[in-house]
Order: structure tokens, then C-alpha cells, then sequence
């Protein structure tokens, strides 16, 4: 037993010269991981692809695409290797890891990525703040002709030029479950909000459902989303063209508001929507355990057919979303772009990288793999892809009411303090009046002087 | 072992063997946190937002005066406080108990007490996604076994639910630390020499009055270190905050730790945000520094 | 007859108790496994099934080899998991080193500074890492270490160091001093002393000190998360992308997660025999 340190102590500077030395070769390029077959002929193919020595290489960040879980985007990534020689590194993971490295990265005007997730909610802050490289530069005469013109807008700032080029048109649809609604005894999906309440209480009388639908209004970022999407749908204005205060003055805003609080209280909402994400809520729904999911991502029909995740499979449907009124349907877009940062080294190559991977025919091969929404209009109707999504005819009509998010330098703080306010005045603790104040009072070095 | 008396090297000085010893530790840690501390404090006397780069300027001590009427901050603060104070009483009870218990002989012993080491394993990230959904008001595991034992009678929401969800927060962050304490406890509880208690059993002393004058003297100096450091820790929670509530419902498990990233990380605001980090270390260094140096003192004295 | 009895009571009390920790330690994790090893829909069964009635390996399967033929994940995962063994080992054995030499210092010589020392360490706990990541993270940029292994290791030093330091110190200070004072009369350098009496006498502390630094690094989430991208991306940080857009995977985080705390937990299942012997000396005093 005495002896054991002396031996514990060999193992150590033994463990130590292994790490150590396993450390080395890490610093180069060559993985140290014992790679399957596959993964050393992915990494020895650029001296195939291009022969020229002084070979471009450019590093890209981007989120995975929640359908994509056979690797399409990689694909198209060394596809894109293959037909112009320049290198990739790809960066994929989750949204938040994403965010939270990029942002360090900007913000401490590095380069090390050629090019970036651009997401809408970062669009005024960057333009503000001079982080990206306007596009015009690079693109030829009339490249955003045929693009849907809201995602143009969207990835534009205040001097007119465009910074990003949209790689997730991430719109989002209404969806109902035809099979329980019939039971409720309905035929038609709700066309205005009043609907939607009557015909979620009546199928909860009938034992269809619990509860109408299952929000996602957890105190968390995407909370903010989800005032934005009520609101718009409730014909209400958060800020003006200026960002000068209008959520705190505009009866519409207020009745959306009060809508969200009424629905819980009236059994229309699940209160335990009040700790979901949207994930649960989704969950809840594919299970059949609501009638609605009003913001559903465009690759939810995929996910029906799963009966690992589903038992609604054939029943939901598209519809348009409801209003307070029929004509003030709308629905939220969150598009997630391609951006150049600018202190990137290799702008050229990164722009060749996004003009191909947001090209229509990337988009056509993203959108028959993965069911990626284009972001090229003339796709609708494309005849391939209908046949493949029938319900894709479904989307051309919601599509025209996209919106995004307030564009706002000041976006972080406007989440922060709404998602606060309105879980609070969601679970109860203050009116839907006191909320929109308190935002507004906690917004104040941020209201724009007259 | 007879050796020749010989002149002692110089390395033999205990100062300068010393500091010789201490200094590689100390310096390995300050090469990491020395610049970053003292340029992250050097923000905090700044108003540095990315999104209003405008507005940049050497503001001195204005951070820290609006972090003093920031009620939202105040709010963290209390909450954060509450968090780790309850959290580390619960830890020392369960961590005494659950030593005084595993250090009686059973069948089965070093089996359990290798596997206390399970939750003080597990990465920080699984562990909120396992509370998370154990949690879950419909479909979760918690609400399931209350109604089956019949304790509740329909699911309830959780964490809607201020007091549940401080609650509920509070028992899955006990969970995953209990163990650090138990673990050195227990090692502590094996030390005591069996004649104290003998001795005790002879002058007809209960079993509590044994364990509150000879057991619990003798473990305190390992109590106190182990509820300073989780007491610490508990201050630096954040994944799992983050992931099961978010913070909700409507802010009342915000930790600092959350409102520092968001004012960081989300809003871009990296002077507010570092004020807010190091009020918060003010907040902890004053009562932590005393403690620190009666813990040493108890320690060396002893 | 009495005597016998309430032995047996006692004893019964004990097992009771003993399975009551047991549960209270175990269940939750259980029901991680058991989450692992369902489908989404089955988890969602109202009333909950504990075991489900269709078990799958769908969770680990998809972990390996979503993303198609090219097995992505098979190599990112094997890749963090080095990584992970690579930075805690070697996180682990460096801190050990300084940590041992720091603490035999403040424990046993009499210098001036010595309490300083460790007040200065410990005050550094205090503030959160939160706030150094981003000042850090342009220095760990400017030396080229971000992303490479020996710049997380680096960083968990300063993690593990002061855990390894507080603890060794106690157990040092609780090994009588008199063999040392015995030895120096004799001659022996305080060099002599650590590696001829106070080390061999503590080797069990040693191994328990390790895992604690062990798990520190390995369990390291913030520093990892900022600073690695593909080359040192450790584990926790490969689980904790398993989320979408729309919020957490947590079937693929829980098959995961059963994963990545086995090694720590068989390392502690093999040496907690040294565990509780190890700490035995050290936390007395």
C-alpha cells in the first residue's frame, strides 16, 4: 500500500506525456480522432478537387436546419468545393451556439469567419454597428429579381444596400387537425380569432381536446416572437418606422395582449403553455392533443408521417392564419441569412459561396431533400416540387403576409424587457395594460426623441 | 534512514521555497483571469453598447448607481441569494445525513458510494434538460408519480407557479451538488477515532449528544469548506436556470448569472453587463473573505 | 432475545435508509436512461409508462449516424469524447502537479504571503466566469490558442487549480508533522520531506483530488462553448447542441448524457475505495 503514490505518481507523468503529446498534433490540420474510412477520404479530397497549390479556404457559420438530418447542407457544401476549388470549413450546429460564437467574434472585430449566420433579429444592430459587407459590391445587375421581395427588405439596412442573402426562409404556418375539428363539428378551419376561441371550446366540450392549443410562452427569447406574431395578426404596431414607441399606445397591440392573457384564462390555451418552448408545443401537437398550432415550421408535414413523433399522421391541414378580422391574417417570418463580416480576407470566395448555395438550383436540390422553403417565388409553383408538397399551394397565400420582427439596434433589449412584462401579465400578475407600460417604462433610453 | 548532516541548498528556505511552490499555481491561474479581470473591470467603468457605439464613453461609477436602482438586477440578486443560501443548507443536512448513513456498515457500501458520484458527473446540460422534462407539466415524470401515489390529485404546472418553480429549481441544483458534500463528509466521519465514541457510550451520552458534541465539532472545518465553495458555485448557476425556466415565471428564478448574459451576450451592452458581474462578486467577496479567513483561522489553529 | 431484535430493527432501519439514498441518487438518472432508450411519442403517453413498451435504440442510432452515409456524427462524437479525455487528463495531471506543490507550501512552510496566497485564489472564485469569457477570448485569440487543445487546458487550470489546492492543503495539514520534523533533523531538504513522507502517506488523497479535477474539466461548459469550434470541442458542448431552432432535442441529449457521465462515474465506481480512504486524512483537519 505504501508503494501506491510512487507508482500513482509514475501514471501521472505518464498521462501527462501521452495528453501532452497527443496535444501536438492537434494544433495541425490533421484530425488526431481514429477516423472511420469515410471521414480520412473526406479530408484527403481538395488535392483531387483542385490541383492549383495556393488554395483558397474560407470558414463558415451557420446553423443546422431543423429538417435537415441527412446532411444535405453539408452536401451542397462539397458540392460547392468541387465546382469552384475553394475550401470550406463548416461550422454547423444549434442556433444558440451559433449566436453565441459569432457574436463574441464580431463584436472583437475578428475574422476568423469568411462567412456568418446572419439572423433577421441582428439586422439593424449590425448595420449599426458596421460588421458586415454590403453585398452590392459583389453582385451582379438585378440578382434579387425573383426573390420574394420581404426577405430582400428584410436583410436590407437604412443606406439601401443588401447585407445578407437568405439561406432559411423560415416562414411559419397555421396548422389545424382537419380529423378532430370535423369532430368538434366543423368543416372549416377558423378564419378570425373569435373562430378560433368557439371552436376550441366547443371541441373541448366534445372531450376532442383538452385545449385549443398548446403555446409556446415560456419565458424564454422566442416569447418575444410570439407578441410580435399576435400583434400583427391583431392589426397593432410596436414601433414606427423611426422605432419610436407605438406598442404602448395602440389599442391593437393591447387587444392582442389581452387575447393571449383570455385564452389561457378561458381554458382556450394550455396554461401549461406558460413554461413550453416550441418544441413542446409542437410535441403536443403532432401528439393530437390540440386542434391548432398556429406558427408551425414549414417541414411539419414531414415530421407528421414520423410515427416515433406523431399520431396525427393525415390529419393536419394548412390553413390561412386567423385575425382579429379575415383580412388581417399574418404570420411571422425568422429568415436566418448568409452575411460577409467585414474584416473577412477572403470576401470574394464568401461571396461565391453564397451566391451558389442560395442559387435557385441549390434551393430546388435543399428544398427536394429537406423540404428547405425557397426563397425564390418562381419555386411554388415549380411543378416538381408541388408534387412532391401539395400543401406547398397552401403556403403561396399566407406567404404574401409574411412579417419579420421589429428592426430594431436595440433588439436584445426589447426582448429582454418584453418577455419579462408579458409572462407576467400572461400568468396573471398584472394587466395586459400595466405590461405595456412597464415595457414602455423599461424601454425608456430607448424612446426616440422628438 | 541516516544521513550526513550537510549544508542545506538554497531551495531549502522556507520563504523562498515558498513562494518557489506557490508561485507556478498562483500564476497558472492569474495568466487566464488576471487581464481579463482587470479589463473587463476597466469596462464596467464605461457605457460600451455595440448596438449605440454612439454613446461610448468613460462613465466611471454610473454602471454600478443605475445597477443600484435597477429593480430587475436587485430582483436577480435576492433571488440568486435565496437560491444558493437554501441550496447550500439543504446540501450540508442531506449531505451530513446521507454520510452518516453510508458510513455504518452494509452490504453493498463502496458500491454506493461510488455511484453517489453519479450526479456530480453528469454534465451540467443534461442535467437541465432532465430536470426540464421531469418537470414537464403534461407529460412529465413528476406529475406522473404524485397522481399515481395519489399525493396530487390532477397535473399541475410546475413551474408557472413562483414558489414551486423556486422550489423545484432549488431541489434539482441540490441533487446534482450533494454528493461533493457527502463525499467529504463522509471521509471526515471515517476519521474520527472509535474510542471518542466508546468513551462517550461509557459516560451513558445518547447517540445525538455523541454525534453533536464529538462528530459535528470535528467535521465542521470540511462543512465550512464545502458550503463556502458551493455557496460560490450556486452564484455562478446558469444552465440550468436557463434551460428549465428561462428564469420565468415572469423572473422570479432569474439568477444574476442570467440577467448578465443577457445584457451581455444578447443585448450587447458589455459595460452594464460587467457592472452587473461585479457588484454581484462585491455582493459575494465581503461576506466570503470573512468567512474564508475564520475558516483558515479554525483550520490552522486546529 | 431483546438485545437480538432491536438489532435487527436497526438494521432494517439502516437498509430502508440506505434505499431511500439509493433512489433518491439513482431515480432520476433512471428515468434518463429510460428516456434514452424511448421514442418521442411513447414518452408523451399519458398516463406515463415507466417502462416503455416499445424500447429503441433510435436516440443512439441517430446520435451516430444522422446526417447519412458519410457517419458525420460517428466522428464528431468520437472526436469530443478524445478531446475531452485529452483536456481532463491533461487538465487533471497538471494541476495535480502545481496543485501538490502549492498546497504542501501554504500547509507546512511558514512564509509570508502564505495566507495571502490563498485568499487571493479563492477571491478569484468569486466572479463569475461570465464576464472574463469575452476579455479572454481576445487574448486566447491574439496567442492562437483558440480551438486547440492546450488553450482549454490552459483555462480549466484555473478552474481546477484552487480545487486541487484547498483541498490537498487540508489533507497535508492533517498528516502530523512530527515524521517531517524528525526527517529534517536528520537532514532531509523540505524536498525530501514531500516526496519521501508526506506524499507516500497520501496517495489515496491524491487519486481523490484527481477525480475532482477530473470531473471540473471534464464537466467544463462555458469556456468550452465560446472557445472551441471544431478541433477541441469537448463533449458537453457536442450535447449541448442537440437542439433545434424551436428548443432542445432531449432524447438525443439524454443518450448522450447517459454517455459522457459513464466515464467519470466508472472512474469513480473503481477508485472509491481510494475515494473515501483518500479524503479521509485530508478533511479532518
Amino acid at each position: 500500500m505504501k508503494r501506491n503514490p510512487l507508482y500513482l505518481l509514475m501514471i501521472l507523468v505518464l498521462v501527462l506525456m501521452v495528453a501532452l503529446s497527443a496535444c501536438a498534433p492537434a494544433a495541425t490540420p490533421t484530425p488526431t480522432a481514429p477516423a472511420s474510412t469515410s471521414a480520412t477520404a473526406e479530408t484527403t479530397t481538395p488535392p483531387t478537387a483542385s490541383p492549383q497549390p495556393a488554395q483558397e479556404k474560407i470558414t463558415v457559420i451557420f446553423p443546422r436546419h431543423e429538417a435537415d438530418i441527412v446532411g444535405a447542407f453539408e452536401a451542397r457544401v462539397r458540392e460547392f468545393e468541387k465546382t469552384t476549388g475553394i475550401k470550406v470549413e463548416l461550422i454547423q450546429s444549434d442556433w444558440d451556439s451559433v449566436a453565441d460564437r459569432v457574436i463574441p467574434e464580431m463584436a472583437t472585430g475578428g475574422s476568423a469567419y469568411d462567412v456568418v449566420e446572419f439572423d433577421n433579429g441582428w439586422v439593424a444592430e449590425w448595420c449599426g454597428a458596421g460588421w458586415v459587407t454590403p453585398l452590392n459590391d459583389f453582385m451582379p445587375e438585378g440578382f434579387t429579381q425573383g426573390m420574394i421581395p420581404g426577405l430582400v427588405d428584410l436583410f436590407s439596412c437604412p443606406d439601401g444596400k443588401l447585407y445578407g442573402v437568405v439561406w432559411n426562409n423560415d416562414t411559419r404556418f397555421f396548422y389545424y387537425n382537419a380529423a378532430k375539428l370535423e369532430t368538434a363539428g366543423y368543416t372549416q378551419p377558423p378564419r378570425t380569432w373569435q373562430e378560433f376561441k368557439e371552436m376550441s371550446l366547443a371541441a373541448k366540450d366534445k372531450g376532442v381536446v383538452q385545449y385549443g392549443m398548446a403555446p409556446s410562452w415560456n419565458q424564454e427569447w422566442a416569447l418575444a416572437n410570439e407578441f410580435h406574431f399576435w400583434t400583427y395578426t391583431f392589426g397593432g404596431k410596436i414601433v414606427d418606422e423611426q422605432g419610436c414607441f407605438e406598442f404602448n399606445k395602440d389599442p391593437n397591440t393591447l387587444a392582442a395582449l389581452q387575447f393571449m392573457i383570455d385564452a389561457l384564462k378561458e381554458g382556450v390555451a394550455n396554461p401549461a403553455g406558460l413554461t413550453y418552448d416550441q418544441a413542446t408545443a409542437q410535441d403536443a401537437f403532432l401528439k393530437g392533443d390540440t386542434l391548432f398550432l398556429p406558427q408551425g415550421i414549414a417541414g411539419l408535414m414531414a415530421y407528421t408521417q414520423d410515427p416515433n413523433i406523431s399520431k396525427v399522421a393525415g390529419q393536419v391541414k394548412v390553413g390561412l392564419v386567423p385575425g382579429a378580422t379575415p383580412d388581417l391574417s399574418a404570420t411571422l417570418t425568422l429568415p436566418e441569412a448568409y452575411a460577409i463580416p467585414a474584416n473577412s480576407k477572403h470576401k470574394e470566395a464568401a461571396w461565391k459561396f453564397i451566391q451558389f448555395m442560395t442559387s435557385r438550383e441549390t434551393n430546388k436540390i435543399l428544398a427536394q431533400e429537406i423540404g428547405l422553403l425557397p426563397i425564390w417565388t418562381d419555386l411554388y409553383t415549380d411543378p416538381d416540387l408541388l408534387a412532391k408538397y401539395p400543401f406547398w399551394a397552401d403556403f403561396q397565400a399566407q406567404l404574401s403576409t409574411a412579417r419579420g420582427l421589429s428592426k430594431l439596434t436595440w433588439y436584445g433589449d426589447f426582448v429582454d424587457v418584453t418577455i419579462a412584462e408579458v409572462h407576467k401579465a400572461l400568468a396573471g400578475e398584472q394587466t395586459a395594460q400595466q405590461a405595456l407600460d412597464n415595457m414602455a417604462k423599461g424601454l425608456a433610453q430607448f424612446e426616440c426623441q422628438p | 534512514m541516516p544521513r550526513k548532516l550537510r549544508s542545506r541548498p538554497l531551495t531549502d528556505n522556507p520563504q523562498l521555497l515558498g513562494l518557489l511552490l506557490t508561485l507556478p499555481a498562483l500564476m497558472a491561474i492569474l495568466a487566464v483571469v488576471l487581464i481579463p479581470i482587470v479589463s473587463s473591470f476597466w469596462l464596467s467603468l464605461h457605457q460600451k453598447d455595440l448596438s449605440r457605439p454612439q454613446y461610448d464613453a468613460f462613465i466611471a461609477l454610473k454602471n454600478y448607481l443605475t445597477l443600484l436602482r435597477d429593480s430587475r438586477y436587485l430582483n436577480s440578486l435576492w433571488v440568486t441569494f435565496r437560491f444558493s443560501l437554501t441550496s447550500v443548507i439543504m446540501e450540508v443536512i442531506l449531505g451530513v445525513s446521507i454520510a452518516l448513513v453510508l458510513n455504518q456498515r452494509f452490504v453493498g457500501r463502496g458500491f454506493v458510494r461510488g455511484l453517489m458520484i453519479l450526479p456530480w458527473a453528469m454534465p451540467s446540460i443534461v442535467n437541465a434538460a432532465m430536470w426540464k422534462w421531469i418537470y414537464n407539466a403534461d407529460y412529465g415524470a413528476l406529475n406522473a408519480l404524485l397522481t399515481q401515489l395519489h399525493i396530487i390529485e390532477g397535473y399541475r404546472v410546475w413551474l408557472a407557479d413562483p414558489t414551486w418553480a423556486t422550489i423545484l429549481i432549488i431541489l434539482a441544483n441540490v441533487w446534482k451538488e450533494t454528493p461533493f458534500t457527502v463525499i467529504l463528509v463522509l471521509a471526515a466521519l471515517q476519521a474520527i477515532p472509535e474510542d471518542l465514541y466508546e468513551a462517550a457510550r461509557v459516560d451513558g451520552a445518547s447517540a445525538w449528544r455523541s454525534f453533536w458534541h464529538i462528530t459535528l465539532p470535528l467535521i465542521s472545518p470540511v462543512l465550512m469548506v464545502a458550503s463556502m465553495l458551493q455557496f460560490i458555485w450556486g452564484f455562478q448557476t446558469f444552465e440550468l436556470v436557463y434551460v428549465t425556466t428561462g428564469g420565468g415565471p415572469f423572473s422570479t428564478t432569474e439568477l444574476t448569472t442570467l440577467r448578465v448574459y443577457a445584457t451581455t451576450f444578447r443585448s450587447l451592452r458589455f459595460g452594464y453587463g460587467a457592472a452587473m458581474a461585479y457588484l454581484t462578486s462585491l455582493v459575494i467577496l465581503i461576506p466570503a473573505v470573512f468567512y474564508i479567513r475564520s475558516a483558515y483561522r479554525r483550520v490552522v489553529e486546529m | 432475545m431483546r438485545v437480538l431484535s432491536k438489532r435487527f430493527v436497526s438494521r432494517l432501519l439502516l437498509y430502508i435508509l440506505v434505499i431511500i439514498i439509493v433512489v433518491w441518487t439513482v431515480a432520476p438518472y433512471l428515468w434518463l436512461i429510460i428516456s434514452s432508450f424511448s421514442s418521442k411519442i411513447e414518452l408523451l403517453t399519458v398516463p406515463l409508462r415507466w417502462i416503455p413498451s416499445r424500447p429503441t435504440l433510435e436516440n443512439y442510432r441517430s446520435l451516430f449516424f444522422e446526417y447519412g452515409e458519410e457517419s458525420v456524427n460517428v466522428r464528431l462524437f468520437i472526436k469530443s469524447l478524445t478531446n475531452s479525455v485529452i483536456i481532463s487528463l491533461s487538465t487533471m495531471s497538471i494541476a495535480t502537479v502545481l496543485g501538490v506543490f502549492a498546497a504542501y507550501a501554504i500547509a507546512r512552510l511558514r512564509f509570508r504571503g502564505n495566507q495571502g496566497m490563498i485568499l487571493t485564489m479563492m477571491s478569484i472564485q468569486l466572479i463569475p466566469p461570465i464576464i472574463l469569457v469575452i476579455p479572454l477570448y481576445v487574448i486566447m485569440r491574439q496567442a492562437k490558442l483558440l480551438d486547440t487543445h492546450l488553450g482549454l487546458i490552459i483555462v480549466d487550470l484555473s478552474i481546477a487549480l484552487p480545487l486541487v489546492i484547498w483541498l490537498m492543503r487540508s489533507y497535508f495539514a492533517s498528516i502530523p508533522s512530527e515524521l517531517e520534523d524528525a526527517a529534517r533533523i536528520d537532514g532531509c531538504t523540505y524536498f525530501d520531506a514531500l516526496f519521501r513522507i508526506v506524499l507516500p502517506l497520501s496517495g489515496p488523497g491524491l487519486v481523490s483530488v484527481m477525480i475532482f479535477a477530473f470531473i471540473a474539466s471534464w464537466n467544463e461548459y462555458l469556456y468550452a462553448f465560446i472557445y472551441t469550434n471544431i478541433n477541441a470541442k469537448t463533449l458537453p458542448v457536442l450535447i449541448g447542441e442537440f437542439s433545434t431552432k424551436l428548443g432542445l432535442e432531449y432524447l438525443k441529449i439524454a443518450a448522450a448524457g447517459v454517455l459522457a457521465s459513464l466515464p467519470p462515474v466508472f472512474l469513480a465506481l473503481i477508485f472509491q475505495r481510494f475515494i473515501i480512504r483518500g479524503l479521509t486524512a485530508g478533511a479532518i483537519k
